[in-house]
């Protein structure tokens, strides 16, 4: 029973994560129905900036988790300023996905160049102090996660149903034209959804990194699941996102404690095939027929 | 682009012929200029990754199908075979056909899965497939020795062909000559179907599904034929590479390669056959001219990817045409196809 | 909002080519579309007209294949069509164009035109990959007839031109073209005269009529009346996803529920 329960904090913390990075590319496609391939290299340089600014700058780590979120913010105006918006007009679906294919490969390489391959070890002052209850331990770490994720998901779920803005956001995110004749302006909108959806990610990036290894492709394993995890709460739904997003959590701690950690990949993707073949629009599904 | 009038056509089809002989001469010289050891290798891996190239265009640029999955057609190309020949004593021919076929069978798999997706879902699925079978080849440790890799892989057998002495693919300008032929081969197959009704009908999908379905288009079964082709072609230079670099380990077919192999196509330009070739061949000897960038070379690709996409995103291909149709402003070449 | 006030005027029983009965299609509680029948005799022009809104793009893409009707049958020549995609009723002898034109702009018009001739291509597997006769022939021909097609929509000076690039009535023009490729049996178009002036207009139905005068069925979509009343032999009028009346256009004028769902005055 222990190891159930055991396994369910696990998952709760792991799947917080994913949430907040998951939703970061939800909240996109929602306005733009473009997925950003780099947003997985937002979260590393969100973890590698706070990494330098605790032990370069010698900050705090509650701080090097805003460090990220102001980071992460600024990489998401520059990534809409220099691809996305240049390339709206243009109206090929595949371009922008493919260039920020291109960008994620930039980033890591570089970053690969710069910080090297080995493994930065990023550790909370939070790490070691660990709470125990009903035969269960969890680490201060492991509670923060939680507590910043689950504050941040309620913000932000308010945020989207009850101010101007977050209606604004949804508006544009279903018709983008005749939002735009309501007097929103979809271009700062959608840069306000970068923004938002970078800052986010940046700062999972801060409290993923004394979890995950650091190197210049801790994102990347984080992003093959957030993908994953759009995919089955539905692309651009915010509540199947979180919900998916525990889930997977939830499967990946139960995976590694009884199949082993190399087959997380394979159940995770077996999964996403799985629904992607029986209910594409997610778990939480919006149909949406077209008229032609 | 614009078509031709039907005074054009003669001099188009010469024009076609010429570049076809023009190629088969360059492929010929080649290994006779290049030849040290380590320019071959890199003639052979060129010749690899245009069929890599042109596999992937097929499916993207003709069919409009962002398959980020070839990663793992060439790898399960490139297994397939090698277990058949080492473990099974299968003649490499043989497993060359079963791994071709292995190959393009599981690009149809996929394809049947992916077919109801619209393309950002299809471009993740593709994705989860690569890091699934990398997973496999990596994990499966009895079946592919996972990490640790297969080694001594023979290359093919040699050629006895009545009346010449045999000729080995132990010398690597006969292995280029191989591959380059195949590589060749798989143009000139893509080729005329691209030329023909199937071509026609791949591009009325990609620009328009609804209303090429309303011609009495099957959009979906023509998608499953170009994955089915797109990643036979990449399952053959799967075979050739192991039978090339003798040793092969999982890390290969990392889900990198797919993207390296998409910026070869969108550098190249992925609206022609012709552009990914260019491409494939530029970003393969790009960084072995340009020695001091060595470990900078992926994010060489990722730079021109981006930057391609951004200001020129049809490529080599339509840079070329610009130029072409600067200095001849009277003719389209329509060779650039 | 009114139910079918006085009896529709029944079609003539001679070639009924296709029959739409009790189609419904609802999208997540908007019923577009309710319990619509309609009956299209061969070598007709029959109008669909209704207000904006009144669901009679839906009703097409019923009748073309691109949804799936709720509840409801489409039987074409005899044949049920009901389960069978877009793409197998084009077969059976539907074509159709679109109110908002898709065409492949970047392809010229005659490779569009020409796309249309891929379903009656006939050549041997073979020869996909190794171009022998048969495909050189088929090749040729398709050329020459797409040419003839576009000549009599009027475009012969624009065969190169890339479809992105052709005006607003030009590509509508080519739309048709292109359906018309497909050999088809009945030829749906989808408010064609919309965004075209006088002249075009003109233009447009003097072809129309020459089709069906060559033994084409037409169905045609509209919304403007006037338009509809010169070269239509039966109208179908509908309102809110609802059938309102069907017979001949002098009847249709004159019917109390079809002024009142132009007009807005209370219907009885």
């Amino acid at each position: 029973m222990t190891i159930v329960l055991q396994q369910v904090i696990n998952g709760v913390v792991l799947g917080s994560l994913y949430v907040l990075v998951a939703l970061g590319l939800t909240l996109v496609y929602g306005v733009l129905v473009q997925i950003n391939f780099a947003h997985a290299d937002v979260v590393t340089l969100g973890a590698f900036s706070a990494y330098f600014f605790i032990h370069g700058a010698g900050g705090g780590y509650v701080a090097s988790i805003a460090v990220a979120f102001a980071v992460g913010a600024a990489l998401g105006w520059l990534m809409n300023a220099a691809i996305f918006a240049p390339l709206r007009e243009r109206g090929n679906e595949l371009l922008p996905l493919i260039a920020t294919i291109g960008v994620s490969v930039m980033l890591e390489n570089a970053m690969l160049a710069v910080f090297g391959p080995i493994p930065y070890a990023f550790d909370s002052p939070l790490s070691n102090d660990v709470i125990r209850f009903a035969g269960t331990f969890i680490t201060l770490q492991n509670v923060l996660i939680i507590a910043v994720s689950v504050a941040t998901i309620a913000l932000l779920y308010a945020f989207m149903k009850f101010t101007f803005l977050g209606k604004a956001l949804r508006a544009v995110s279903q018709d983008r034209e005749t939002a735009g004749l309501m007097g929103i302006d979809p271009d700062r909108l959608v840069m306000l959804t970068f923004v938002i959806a970078s800052a986010l990610a940046g700062m999972a990036g801060a409290m993923l990194g004394p979890v995950l290894v650091l190197t210049p492709f801790a994102g990347t394993s984080v992003i093959v699941k957030a993908f994953a995890i759009v995919i089955i709460g539905g692309f651009g739904n915010v509540e199947g996102t979180i919900l998916a997003g525990l889930m997977v959590g939830l499967i990946e701690s139960y995976t590694t404690q009884y199949l082993g950690p190399g087959m997380i990949d394979i159940v995770v993707f077996a999964l996403l095939l799985v629904m992607l073949a029986v209910r594409p629009t997610g778990l939480i599904a919006e149909k949406r027929e077209e008229n032609v | 682009m614009s078509s031709l009038d039907a005074a054009q056509p003669a001099r188009v089809l010469v024009t076609r012929r010429l570049a076809f002989l023009a190629a088969v001469v360059a492929i010929a010289l080649l290994p006779l200029v290049f030849t040290d050891t380590y320019w071959r290798t890199n003639l052979i891996v060129c010749a690899i990754n245009v069929m890599l190239a042109i596999g992937l265009d097929f499916v993207l640029g003709y069919a409009g199908q962002l398959n980020l999955g070839q990663s793992a057609f060439y790898g399960l190309g490139a297994y397939a075979s090698t277990l058949l020949i080492m473990r099974l004593g299968v003649p490499f021919w043989i497993a060359f056909a079963a791994a071709v076929a292995f190959a393009g069978a599981a690009g149809i798999v996929l394809s049947l899965f992916a077919m109801r997706l619209r393309g950002h879902y299809l471009a993740v699925a593709s994705l989860g497939f690569a890091v699934i079978t990398y997973q496999v080849l990596l994990n499966w440790i009895s079946l592919t020795q996972g990490p640790l890799g297969i080694y001594a892989i023979p290359p093919p057998p040699a050629l006895a062909l009545p009346g010449l002495p045999a000729i080995g693919f132990r010398n690597l300008a006969n292995l280029f000559y191989l591959v380059a032929g195949c590589a060749l081969l798989s143009y000139a197959l893509l080729d005329q179907l691209i030329r023909s009704p199937i071509g026609e009908a791949l591009t009325a999908i990609r620009e328009d599904e609804v209303s090429a379905a309303a011609l009495g288009i099957n959009g979906a079964a023509w998608k499953v034929f170009a994955f089915g082709v797109g990643s036979a072609v990449a399952g053959a230079a799967g075979c050739f590479y192991a039978a090339f670099v003798g040793t092969l380990v999982p890390d290969a077919f990392f889900i990198t390669e797919s993207f390296t192999i998409l910026a070869m196509v969108v550098v190249g330009g992925m609206g022609t056959l012709i552009g990914p070739v260019w491409g494939a061949i530029l970003l393969t000897l790009l960084p072995e001219v340009l020695r001091g960038i060595g470990d900078l070379r992926l994010v060489v690709y990722g730079a021109a990817l981006t930057l391609v996409v951004l200001f020129m995103p049809g490529g080599i291909a339509q840079a070329a045409r610009l130029v072409l149709a600067r200095l001849r402003p009277e003719r389209q070449p329509e060779l650039l196809r | 909002m009114s139910a079918v006030l006085a009896a529709d005027q029944p079609a003539p029983a001679a070639s009924l080519l296709l029959r739409a009965e009790g189609l419904s299609k609802n999208f997540g509680g908007v019923r577009a579309v309710r319990d619509i029948s309609l009956s299209v005799p061969a070598g007709a022009i029959f109008a669909v007209i209704g207000p904006n809104g009144a669901g009679k793009s839906t009703l097409l893409n019923l009748l073309s294949g691109i949804f799936r009707p709720d509840a409801g049958t489409v039987t074409f020549g005899g044949v049920d069509l009901t389960p069978l995609p877009a793409h197998r009723r084009a077969r059976h002898g539907i074509a159709r164009t679109f109110q908002k034109i898709r065409l492949f702009r970047h392809l010229t018009a005659l490779d569009n035109v020409v796309a249309g001739f891929h379903i009656h291509c006939r050549i041997p597997a073979w020869q996909y990959v190794v171009h022998g006769a048969a495909f050189r022939k088929n090749h040729a021909r398709c050329r020459e007839e797409a040419a003839r097609l576009l000549a009599f929509m009027g475009l012969e000076r624009r065969l190169h031109v890339e479809a992105g690039a052709l005006s607003y009535g030009e590509r509508r023009m080519l739309e048709i073209a292109r359906a018309l490729a497909t050999a088809p049996r009945l030829l749906m178009v989808d408010e064609p005269a919309a965004g075209l002036n006088a002249a075009e207009v003109e233009a447009l139905l003097e072809r129309l009529q020459m089709l069906r005068r060559q033994g084409l069925t037409i169905l045609i979509v509209e919304h403007n009346m006037d338009l509809v009343m010169t070269v239509a032999d039966r109208v179908l009028v509908i309102d809110y996803g609802q059938h309102l009346f069907e017979g001949p256009p002098a009847a249709v004028q004159a019917h109390p529920g079809v002024i009142a769902a132009y007009l807005g005055g209370a219907a009885q």
